[in-house]
């Protein structure tokens, strides 16, 4: 009896099993990997584009038929998930964001209706990880972004921005990979409004949706990224250049390494290689009145000489370069504070947190009205560069060829 | 007329009569017949009971030209050592005891003269009284001869085994690169004398007793008195006396008939072929069960990280052996969860893989008919077939089976798009690991179990796997090998018996034996690490 019993349940289960079917199962090849989506602004609509891999062209050992590695859909829908459902009349597999890389948000919508609403879905899908990066197309469409394919070393477009962000933040600086979770935590943040990298299309965007662009040698069209884009909440609200969004990172000490330009004394320039860089930002309020010191502390290496008259194994010498790279440093950072202060309003350095930590009781009050304090802010920079190395030579061969 | 009529009639029924009483005597375990006095109707009855088969041997002789004395010899035509039978048997009694010149007329009493033999004219080892047909007939089936005289109710048994045997040869399963080449071979004899000339230790007991009602077969319990768990030994007699079967072939009859769980994928009893690794059991404490006429001996108690060590894990310096055993760990790990982690993650988990590896497995994928479980499916029961077939065709086609499987299975299918390249790599990756294994009966569990988990993957992604595992884990912890829990030294945790179990330290530091096996005479010496010579 109990046998039979026993029997009874076995079967069931294992039927039950079989009609249970695959939860959630879904095959490799019913997936379309997205790794970039763009969102633009269409009238009262989002426009969002999505950038899709064609895993046989891009896998293929022999170089694929020449087909175009991605393909970009684009739908527009009241939310950005609707136009994301909608893209299925379009796209025979199921969108497939966790692979994403790229967010590419159209400089319209960033200055029009604002980024706000447009990020909600993406941080609460599950489907989605937080880390791709955010940036803001420059004076053209996301979807205009994410149509460019001539772009040579890398078959993916948007593993190509991906990479190409990741290595300028880390060798170059003017730019910062901004991932969603620090986007939102910006977007709250009283004291702290978010900085965004740039990305700009030159050359005619036309010529590099085809893939004879990927056929020809020069690059053109070619996809940089170009300025920083500066927030008031949601909305953009203006650009900083190149070495003003230098000067960004050093305060929010995004800086890993980066090359600092002096000019000879006579002729030429000197690059400087600054590595290890750190910045400490402190504040302070006395008598009502808040104050912020920058300081930053960076060793540096003699990168390049092209000027003849500089004796490198001369300790006067290394200390005047000192000197001048920190001064040049410190301009730059002048310069970011200068912009952020007169032109947008707006404390995109975080130096609000920082009152925040130092005196909670004085930011309690005036949290509401901090973007008016920050433009009278007085800022204290300090630069505190070591030379370390020459590099492999010590003096410039120039210096004994002018001999 | 009619007289010859009634006497053919009355020797006919005679003849029936001595039929029918003799058929029955298919002798019956317990059937103790004496013998009788006459050596033509012991022949008689023997011829019977064997059924004249031609494979028995007897040969009358006479050992006086005086007196009559008949005198014959019986065995098994093959099982008996032919050679050892002339020289120290046949010689000594149809040459030399003529010869001799003894107290007595030995010739008139048969009694006498049998003992006599025993005593001084015989130049055998080992020689016994067979007083009953039971005991004769055995002998003789065993290979021994038995010496019979006319006019005596008893005999002689003399041990003259010899046959053809395999030899000692290297194990075909578990080999090593550096450790003993030998192997048990089918004869018990030549196995216990294997493990006595690793252990020279008058506490190395060996029992033996026969199972199997038709077959007889031997079966030895060796162990080490002192050191041997009592508890387990009773246990184990308990289990082999309860046996009741006609016949025992292979030690894998024994394993099935004494195992504590027979509804489980997992060993329970330990068997192999090496010698070093027996003796190394009854070190621990551990009882070996050698059978007549098979290489594999069987170790009790087993515990599941018993099937995960080799021999050579103790003949290896201790680093390349945890090395060693580390790869085996992940192998066992492959073994189980190779496909089952591929068709979860890809189906279920694509955000797991890093996004070139995701394309270039799409890639792979793209015209694939099936889904990914039926792929893995159909990959992993061919590999079996192929694994099977090597196994049991003629060696002369090996070759063409491995090009085949090769080829078309490896090659030519990937390449019709049936299965994906990287389906192949896993299974491959998958079949090899589950050869690291050094047992072969828990590669097959671990084999089956990965069946079991590709299914729980393919309808429940990762959570199905955890929940197999968690399921397999249990199960394994409630198993037990005779009293001893399957899992231990993990479950119930034992510090000290971790030393040889995951890793495995120093010999010089594993000084005590396995706490779970036995509890007797734990400590194995006293090693303090060598001094090292002063520096000149």
């Amino acid at each position: 009896m109990i046998k039979r019993k026993f029997y009874y349940a076995l079967v069931s289960i294992i039927t039950l099993t079989m009609l249970t079917g695959c939860w959630s199962r879904t095959e490799l090849n019913e997936l379309a990997i997205t790794v970039a989506l763009g969102i633009d602004q269409s009238g009262d609509q989002f426009k969002v584009s999505a950038q899709v891999v064609n895993p046989g062209e891009v896998a293929s050992q022999k170089g694929g038929s020449g087909n175009s590695p991605v393909a970009t859909y684009t739908a527009t829908g009241e939310t950005v998930y609707e136009a994301i459902r909608k893209m299925t009349t379009k796209v025979p597999r199921k969108i497939y964001g966790a692979h994403l890389r790229l967010l590419v948000i159209g400089e319209e919508l960033a200055s029009g209706k604002g980024i706000g609403k447009a990020l909600d879905l993406l941080s609460r899908d599950p489907e989605l990880r937080t880390d791709f990066y955010i940036v803001v197309a420059k004076e053209t469409t996301a979807e205009q972004v994410l149509k460019i394919l001539s772009i040579p070393l890398e078959r993916i477009p948007a593993n190509k921005i991906f990479q190409s962000l990741e290595t300028s933040e880390k060798a170059w600086a003017a730019t910062a990979g901004v991932t969603i979770d620090e986007l939102i935590s910006d977007l709250v943040s009283k004291g702290h409004q978010p900085l965004l990298t740039g990305i700009q299309i030159f050359g005619d965007p036309k010529s590099g949706e085809s893939t004879e662009s990927l056929q020809r040698s020069s690059t053109e069209p070619v996809l940089t990224f170009a300025d920083m884009a500066a927030f008031k909440q949601d909305k953009l609200i203006g650009w900083l250049n190149e070495r003003e969004s230098k000067g960004a990172n050093y305060i929010t000490n995004k800086v890993h390494s980066t090359i600092v330009s002096i000019p000879c004394t006579r002729d030429g320039m000197l690059g400087i290689e600054v590595v290890r860089s750190k910045t400490k930002v402190s504040g302070s309020v006395k008598n009502g009145v808040p104050k912020m010191n920058v300081s930053v502390q960076a060793e540096a290496n003699v990168g390049e000489v092209e000027c003849s008259e500089v004796d490198l194994s001369k300790k006067d010498t290394i200390a005047e370069l000192e000197s001048k790279t920190e001064e040049d440093i410190k301009r730059k950072i002048e310069a970011a504070i200068t912009k952020a202060q007169a032109d947008f309003k707006t404390d995109i350095f975080g130096f609000g947190e920082v009152i925040h930590r130092e005196d909670p009781k004085y930011w309690n009050q005036y949290k509401m009205k901090w973007n008016e304090e920050f433009v009278e802010l007085p800022v204290k920079v300090d630069v505190d560069i070591k030379i370390r190395r020459s590099g492999s030579v010590g003096n410039s061969f120039l210096k004994s060829l002018k001999e | 007329m009619e007289i010859i009529l009634v006497k053919f009639k009355k020797t006919i029924k005679k003849l029936l009569k001595s039929e029918s009483t003799a058929h029955p005597g298919v002798t019956k375990i317990g059937d103790t017949k004496p013998l009788k006095t006459r050596l033509h109707e012991n022949i008689q009855f023997i011829k019977e009971n064997l059924g004249n088969s031609s494979d028995l041997i007897i040969r009358e002789i006479r050992i006086s030209k005086k007196n009559n004395i008949k005198l014959a010899i019986f065995y098994t035509d093959g099982l008996a050592d032919t050679q050892s039978l002339n020289n120290f048997v046949l010689e000594p009694l149809m040459l030399e005891m003529r010869k001799m010149e003894f107290d007595q007329d030995i010739y008139s009493n048969p009694n006498v003269a049998l003992q006599l033999m025993k005593d001084e004219v015989l130049t055998v080892s080992g020689i016994t009284d067979v007083v009953d047909f039971d005991t004769l007939l055995t002998t003789i089936l065993e290979g021994d001869i038995v010496i019979l005289m006319d006019g005596s109710a008893w005999g002689l048994k003399v041990g003259m085994r010899g046959w053809e045997d395999r030899g000692v040869q290297e194990p075909s399963a578990q080999t090593v690169i550096r450790g003993p080449k030998e192997g048990f071979s089918e004869s018990i004899r030549t196995n216990t004398a294997l493990i006595r000339r690793r252990i020279k230790d008058p506490n190395l007991w060996l029992e033996t007793k026969q199972i199997g009602e038709r077959t007889k077969t031997d079966v030895a319990l060796m162990f080490i008195k002192g050191i041997v768990n009592d508890k387990v030994l009773d246990e184990v007699h308990k289990r082999l006396d309860r046996i009741n079967i006609d016949g025992i072939l292979e030690s894998g009859y024994i394993e099935e008939l004494i195992q504590d769980e027979t509804y489980t994928p997992f060993p329970t009893v330990y068997n192999t072929e090496r010698p070093d690794a027996i003796a190394a059991g009854l070190l621990e404490g551990r009882i070996a069960i050698l059978v007549d006429g098979t290489p594999f001996v069987l170790l009790v108690p087993a515990l599941f990280g018993q099937f995960l060590q080799s021999s050579e894990d103790y003949y290896q310096r201790w680093d390349i052996s945890n090395l060693i055993r580390l790869l085996r760990y992940i192998a066992l790990a492959i073994s189980l969860l190779g496909p089952s982690l591929y068709i979860a993650v890809t189906t279920f988990h694509q955000e797991m893989l890093p996004t070139p590896l995701l394309i270039s497995l799409a890639a792979q994928r793209e015209g694939v008919p099936f889904p990914a479980f039926v792929e893995a499916l159909l990959m992993e029961v061919t590999f079996e077939i192929l694994r099977e077939a090597g196994v049991r065709m003629p060696r002369a086609i090996g070759q063409a089976v491995s090009i085949v499987g090769a080829l078309v299975i490896g090659q030519a299918a990937v390449e019709a798009g049936i299965v994906s390249a990287a389906m192949v790599i896993v299974v491959a990756i998958t079949a090899i690991s589950s050869f690291v294994i050094p047992s072969f009966n828990m590669a097959i569990s671990i084999r089956i179990l990965r069946f079991g988990l590709m299914g729980f993957a393919a309808s429940f992604g990762l959570l199905g796997v955890t929940l197999g595992l968690i399921a397999i884990l249990l199960h394994m912890s409630s198993l037990r090998s005779f009293g001893v829990p399957y899992m231990s030294p993990f479950g119930p945790f034992n510090p000290s018996d971790q030393k040889d179990m995951i890793f495995r330290v120093p010999i010089g530091k594993m000084l005590t034996r396995p706490h779970l096996i036995s509890q007797k005479n734990e400590t194995r010496g006293q090693n303090e690490p060598a001094s090292k010579p002063e520096r000149e």
